[in-house]
């Protein structure tokens, strides 16, 4: 029978789309969470070499190259001669006399970035993007019965080796701070596990510059104050810190020890609510098709349900198996008013496909053009005078 | 992490009942890893009375769990004749003993709480549910009914470790619901300031020694206020999870005739409810500072609006109605003894309503979101409200009147 979850390697594919779900996070069920932080391995210059094979192996940088120019990112290579990204370009150039300056791409970049996160959506909606090549995600729920966080990561990674041909690192931790010191551990193309227990320990093993918000100034500050090592901050009290750090100190407290409480944040504003299916054997006959469509369309309504998502527009999408993608929608000129229709139109839809040029490997069902989209809410939220 | 825990509860407390159930506990788990291998236990119990007991605990089991004992609840049969069952969720946990028809075999076993309650929710009223575990499974009968559940050692229970609950007084229940009911609603689900994700109680000595119980969102502030309870003086500010405030309100609507004992440290509180036999509900405290929020509180609004809080709920819901967003202002104009409510909607329209008030001070205008204004007004049980006022985008005191428990800020929203 096919599954609604693959869990052949099509799962890693990212043949299934996510569900896109509002926003929730595990915290308050006061259960231990599962972070993952994944951070591309130096992103743009990755890519440069990706698409120009003759850069491979050699330091390159990305960003103007003119007097003005600043790096904009390094690759391992350039790295090595101290070349960082922010770097003026003339001081890498001084640094590294090899350094092949690429202009940036940032479309394509962007692109790779959307091809990483949908990778990420395949195992959890709670995906916090901190920019193109580096996000937080929240899989304490294990949607694909991985079985750890762990192993979740690893599918990801080689997703994104599969799928992108680029590297990224991993960290797995019970928290964002832990998971983004993590991901750092093993760069590049590695990948870092702070198990529960584990992360005050590993805290206080590292060296203070490796906090996340401890630049060279405030390590500065910290040598002064005889701080070095985690476990140096650890040994400070709160007064200690207040004292020196100000509003920094309760920030350092918890860090120190490992603690951070800051939930995944999806901040990602619901667009469609869909799903696909990836079948075991491929499909082709009518009957066939249209029940396969009716089980999707239980599924996908539940989804709307729960949502309590409204929209106008619906599309059916099939997945040849020579893996050439077909689509067809239909808007109305008000929002879907229940299952039925919405069964209705997904059926008008096949219709109009019908018949197949070649078996489907896959079906997927989705409605868009969602009413209530909150994009007043931030206005709103702003007119609230707040007491604290 | 989740090593058995049991042996680290330590039973303090001169006259807590409470405490020498865990003592109890103690004493089972010695001998559970004295020589026990398989974990057996046959208790029969009347099917109200487990019912009753599992619909205490089971809610604080949560749905999904990573880790499936915390899917369980402990039952455990002892020789005097009761049932204690215990549910957690590692920060808060509820403990309940029950009389059970017969124990004929002492023990202890963990089981899925919500198969239980489901399972004893279905089973015919009136029928003695016959509990027996043995070889990994609890088979559970009653009248031709059985089952046979898979179960998970007793010892891998994860027990609160209460440590030394210094701080010992009681409150009669109704009060604690009270303190509960006037702040509950204000209590933050923004989860970056865990901190606000609670009510704040702390004891002071302002004219005389209170003990005050605050919570707030940032946007609004309720405090309640009533005599410090004796015991209590000293006692360390804490902040009570919300999960623990809904789960001890349920318990409270059940015997709010007693008195609720409470002990508590700077890191964890207990109630007691009902007494001996009754239920014990622990739970970690925040561990976080709660924001300074007297200086919010505003002493010196001189312009005061008075009216009925009945007929200023109904009339802001009517004119919200139009309000397209849950959070969209209601406007108030005010005059000579005349509120003028108004919302202005650009998909929906106008609304406005017009309500006699008692108000002198000079003409004002000042928005308020319409369901924090009602969730105020719905806590007033008098027949006038006294809204204090300084302009409008400042913060707005609300109260029955200078005597009364409660006092509530809320914060204006521009408009």
């Amino acid at each position: 029978m096919d599954d609604f979850d693959p869990s052949d390697d099509d799962a890693h594919n990212g043949t299934e789309t996510s569900f896109n779900d509002v926003e929730a996070s595990d915290t308050e069920a006061g259960t231990t969470r599962k972070i993952i932080h994944i951070d591309m391995d130096a992103f743009f210059a990755s890519v440069e070499q990706r698409d120009h094979p003759e850069l491979r192996g050699k330091p390159v940088a990305v960003g103007g190259s003119s007097g003005r120019g600043v790096v904009a990112a390094a690759s391992y290579e350039a790295r090595r001669f101290g070349v960082r990204s922010a770097m003026p370009s003339v001081t890498a150039k001084r640094l590294c006399p090899d350094l092949v300056f690429c202009k940036s791409r940032f479309d394509v970049y962007r692109e790779v970035s959307q091809q990483i996160r949908e990778i990420f959506r395949h195992h959890t909606d709670l995906v916090e993007p901190l920019s193109l090549d580096e996000a937080y995600l929240d899989v304490t729920e294990d949607r694909h019965g991985l079985g750890s966080a762990t192993r979740i990561a690893q599918a990801i990674r080689r997703s994104i080796r599969e799928e992108t041909r680029l590297t990224a690192s991993a960290g797995v931790s019970y928290n964002k701070f832990l998971a983004k010191l993590a991901s750092d551990q093993n760069k590049p193309d590695g990948i870092c596990v702070i198990k529960p227990g584990e992360g005050a320990a590993f805290v206080q093993s590292l060296p203070i510059r490796r906090f996340h918000g401890i630049g060279p100034k405030g390590e500065e500050k910290m040598t002064r104050l005889g701080i070095e090592t985690g476990a140096d901050l650890a040994a400070r009290d709160m007064a200690f810190l207040r004292a020196n750090f100000g509003s920094f100190a309760e920030y350092l407290y918890r860090a120190a020890r490992g603690i951070d409480d800051r939930p995944v944040r999806s901040n990602r504003i619901r667009k469609s609510v869909g799903g696909e299916r990836t079948f075991s054997e491929d499909i082709s006959a009518a009957p066939r098709l249209r029940e396969t469509l009716d089980n999707i369309v239980d599924i996908v309504w539940a989804r709307i349900e729960h949502n309590k998502a409204r929209g106008r527009t619906v599309t059916l999408k099939l997945k040849y198996n020579d893996f050439r993608i077909s689509s067809h929608a239909k808007t109305l000129n008000r929002a879907v008013a229940g299952k039925e229709e919405f069964a209705q139109i997904g059926h008008e839809l096949l219709g109009e496909m019908l018949p197949l040029p070649l078996p489907i490997r896959l079906m997927g069902l989705t409605l868009s053009k969602l009413e209530g989209v909150p994009k007043k809410k931030p206005r709103s939220e702003a007119a609230q005078l707040t007491l604290f | 992490m989740l090593a058995p825990q049991a042996a680290n509860v330590k039973g303090i407390g001169r006259n807590s009942c409470a405490a020498k159930r865990f003592c109890t506990d103690n004493a089972s788990a010695r001998a559970a890893s004295e020589g026990l291998e398989d974990e057996t236990m046959k208790a029969t119990i009347e099917r109200a009375t487990i019912l009753r007991c599992l619909s205490h605990v089971q809610s604080v089991v949560e749905r999904r769990n990573t880790i499936p004992i915390l899917s369980n609840v402990l039952i455990e049969a002892s020789e005097s004749g009761t049932l204690k069952v215990m549910a957690t969720d590692l920060d808060l946990q509820v403990v309940e003993n029950m009389s059970a028809a017969s124990v004929e075999v002492p023990g202890a076993v963990t089981v899925s709480a919500h198969l239980l309650f489901d399972i004893a929710r279905k089973l015919p009223d009136g029928s003695q549910v016959s509990l027996e575990a043995a070889e990994g499974r609890m088979a559970i009968k009653a009248g031709r009914s059985r089952f046979s559940l898979p179960t998970l050692p007793r010892d891998d229970f994860p027990v609160i470790a209460e440590g030394d609950l210094p701080t010992s007084f009681e409150l009669p229940a109704k009060t604690l619901a009270e303190i509960i009911d006037r702040t509950r609603f204000a209590i933050s689900t923004e989860e970056t300031r865990y901190y606000l994700n609670g009510i704040f109680l702390h004891v002071t000595d302002d004219d005389q020694p209170v003990l005050k119980a605050a919570a707030t969102d940032g946007h609004r502030l309720a405090r309640f206020t009533l005599d410090r309870p004796e015991g209590a003086a000293g006692m360390p500010d804490v902040i009570v999870p919300r999960k623990a405030v809904a789960e001890l309100r349920k318990l409270i609507e059940e015997s709010l005739d007693g008195n609720v004992q409470i002990d508590l440290s700077a890191s964890k509180i207990r109630f007691t409810l009902g007494g001996e036999g009754g239920v014990v509900l622990t739970s970690k405290l925040i561990d976080g500072t709660f924001p300074d929020y007297s200086r919010v509180i505003p002493t010196g609004n001189d312009k005061l609006l008075k009216l009925d809080p009945r007929s200023f709920y109904e009339a802001v819901d009517r004119v919200a109605t139009i309000a397209t967003e849950k959070t969209r202002a209601v406007k108030m104009g005010l005059d000579r003894d005349r509120v003028t409510l108004s919302v202005t909607s650009p998909d929906n329209g106008t609304a406005a309503e017009e309500l006699a008030a008692e108000y002198g001070a000079e003409n004002l205008e000042i928005g308020f979101n319409a369901n924090y204004l009602k969730d105020i007004l719905s806590q007033m049980d008098s027949d006038a409200v006294e809204l204090h006022l300084a302009d409008a985008g400042a913060p707005t005191l609300i109260r029955k009147n200078d005597k009364a428990p409660a006092l509530y800020v809320l914060m204006p929203m521009r408009v």
